[in-house]
């Protein structure tokens, strides 16, 4: 079972979320009636401290992303979604999502 | 050939791919400092921008074929930015240009990342477009449907 990729792009006043192709149309096939998103852009003032509120984001972040409705069994088709930095590739995060 | 000839050539690749979207209403400019982006395409009423990049070559032309090669960094194609790069791609053959291939940053990277889309040597991207009767296409890739795709530059008409 795959997991989930969502590339993650800082700049100095936020952070871009977004899908990749591959995993778009993974979303769609798994959920015909899904309307995953291409990207989100989460704009911070310039200087703010919105580091620590990173991890917190991702989770609010990735429902929106893949467009699916809160009742969809998410769980039954992966098991966990990783938010990797789009520049080096490394990953940042893991959210596993409940059995 | 031109000494410098392939400033000469990008340039009027550049000129040839701005002209296309003004006619399409859309408004162009070129950065003061060449950093990376290669023109900005501008919707001026409400201020819609896209990025462009424009990747010209020369045809290396075969037994009914040709086909143009391209560089492009890896680093930039990476980079997933609220506003995503178009790269457009075209090839002077036989004293035309070809119609644009475009192709959006994500499909790209996507391309690079799923189908071994061209080749990789130290942070470079190297793509081989071969045209012939049958299409377009890169490493077993069909890119037909990218041809003159301006899908994400409608014509703007007020």
């Amino acid at each position: 079972m795959e997991p989930i990729i969502i590339n993650v792009y800082k700049q100095m006043d936020g952070y871009t979320f977004s899908l990749p192709v591959s995993i778009r149309q993974r979303v769609k096939d798994w959920f015909p009636d899904a309307h995953p998103a291409n990207r989100i852009f989460v704009a911070y003032d310039i200087k703010s401290d919105f580091e620590k509120y990173y991890d917190q984001l991702e989770n609010y972040i990735y429902p929106a992303l893949l467009g699916i409705r809160s009742d969809n069994n998410l769980d039954d088709k992966v098991k966990e979604i990783q938010f990797v930095d789009s520049e080096t590739g490394n990953l940042l995060h893991t959210h596993r999502l409940a059995a | 050939m031109k000494k410098h000839y392939h400033l000469y050539l990008g340039k009027a690749g550049h000129l040839a791919v701005m002209s296309e979207f003004l006619i399409r209403g859309w408004n162009v400019a070129i950065p003061e400092v060449d950093i990376g982006d290669d023109i900005f395409v501008v919707q001026d009423d409400i201020g819609t921008l896209n990025r462009v990049q424009v990747k010209t070559a020369t045809s290396n032309v075969k037994k009914g074929s040709f086909s143009g090669r391209f560089n492009l960094p890896l680093l930039q194609l990476r980079r997933i930015s609220p506003i995503l790069f178009h790269y457009v791609f075209i090839v002077r053959h036989k004293e035309r240009w070809t119609d644009p291939i475009i192709i959006r940053q994500d499909y790209l990277l996507n391309f690079v990342q799923s189908d071994s889309f061209g080749t990789i040597h130290k942070e470079n991207l190297s793509l081989y477009f071969s045209y012939s009767s049958n299409g377009v296409g890169c490493s077993g890739i069909d890119l037909s449907s990218f041809v003159a795709d301006y899908a994400d530059f409608p014509v703007i008409e007020e």
